[in-house]
């Protein structure tokens, strides 16, 4: 598999890897996982409730190069951004910015779900909005 | 679309099933059965049914077809591995050296395939996953399902802590840290033997839809629950790469394999 150099960049030198407070009410966290290999994805962010501006926003992923380049390069994406243009990203401006092959595109769409789960999550604490599609669960028991 | 008006072809080996699993993945009317040598109707089958001669694979045969076999995921296991045995054996080239060189080649495709569809067949996972493949419902990319958040959390954890004991390792340990390690290994050798007890679940919730799924294909308008069975395979094999790959990371930082 040859990665391109943006996601090599990416893979060497992360760019906010870590945690925030999950319990802090301004953090929103999204965990998500990627069916068809197994890996996960961690997205944290500190959203300003006033403002509405992601003010910091860490990840941590088990998962391949390119789940860790989409996952490095959203959370440079959204900082500064507000929640509704984070929303507004998508898997395919990612895809674009790291050349990522086809094969990769689902390591990319972890990346995006990773940021409405924690969109959604921050807004579920402040008590917007109960249900988002990102966070649908359909287990059976 | 693809299938209507497509009566399928009495195939070989008495397999009233097969009609009905063509209807569902060969989007192509499958091109005429009759023998190229002799043009007598062949049967489907590996060779014709009327001069013996190798006949050639169809297009869009599935794994399933190729065993003379109906869709099921609950299959009579020893007996294909016969059946693999036995073909192996038929198209083997040395029974082919006098033949003509297109008979060879017929021979050699066949046999590769052969190999291709037994290896896929035998194992219960290879064999749903290939038939969620060829019914388009697994595609790479395109899956927007999520596993249980509850499992990624535990399997996030457990990643965690099999970070920790790379990195462990890779520092070379001060003699003090050495009670931390042991306490870590332990506490990954409890995971892993609860996500094996997990796997072992799944295994056996997977075993009860294919039984379920082998019904439906007894439906004549089967298409509706079909399609919901598949859903439901599809969504227990997520769970379960999710679940073999922590089982299989864990064993190899634990030195196992
Ligand atoms: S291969 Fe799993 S996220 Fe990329």
């Amino acid at each position: 598999m040859a990665y391109s150099d943006k996601v090599i960049d990416h893979y060497n030198n992360p760019r906010n890897v870590g945690s925030l407070d999950k319990k802090d009410q301004n953090v929103g966290t999204g965990l998500v996982g990627a069916p068809e290999c197994g890996d996960v994805m961690k997205l944290q962010m500190k959203i300003n409730p006033e403002t509405r501006v992601i003010e910091d926003a860490k990840f941590k992923t088990f998962g391949c190069g390119s789940a860790i380049a989409s996952s490095s390069l959203a959370t440079e994406w959204v900082r500064g951004k507000t929640v509704e243009e984070a929303l507004a990203i998508k898997n395919t401006d990612i895809v674009r910015e790291l050349s990522l092959p086809p094969v990769k595109i689902h390591c990319s769409v972890l990346a995006e779900d990773a940021i409405k789960a924690a969109i959604s999550d921050w807004k579920k604490k402040a008590g917007e909005e109960q249900t988002a599609e990102a966070s649908a669960t359909s287990a059976h028991s | 679309m693809g299938c209507a008006g497509f009566s399928a072809p009495t195939l070989g080996e008495g397999d009233p099933e097969n009609s009905m699993t063509a209807t569902r993945t060969q989007t192509e009317p499958t091109p005429s059965l009759s023998c190229w040598s002799c043009k007598a109707p062949s049967g489907g089958g590996h060779f014709c049914a009327a001069c013996g001669k190798i006949q050639p694979l169809p297009r869009d045969a599935d794994y399933f077809a190729f065993f003379a076999l109906p869709q099921k995921l609950q299959i009579d296991e020893p007996g294909l591995e016969q059946r693999f045995h036995q073909l192996s054996w038929k198209l083997h080239p040395d029974n082919f050296v006098k033949a003509s060189e297109y008979e060879r080649n017929l021979a050699l495709e066949r046999s590769s395939e052969l190999n291709d569809a037994y290896r896929m067949l035998r194992d219960p996972i290879s064999r749903v996953e290939y038939l969620l493949l060829r019914a388009g419902v697994r595609k790479e990319g395109t899956t927007k399902q999520q596993a249980p958040p509850e499992l990624l959390e535990e399997v996030f954890e457990l990643n965690e802590s099999l970070d920790e004991l790379r990195e462990a390792k890779s520092e070379g340990l001060p003699s003090e840290a050495r009670g931390d390690l042991t306490e870590l290994r332990a506490k990954l050798t409890e995971a892993q033997q609860n996500f094996q007890q997990k796997l072992a679940e799944v295994d056996a919730e997977l075993n009860a839809v294919f039984a379920e799924w082998d019904q439906t294909l007894a439906q004549p308008d089967g298409d509706a629950a079909r399609k919901a069975v598949m859903a439901k395979l599809n969504e227990l094999l997520n769970r379960r790469s999710y679940i073999r790959n922590l089982v299989r990371n864990v064993g190899e930082e634990l030195g196992q394999n």
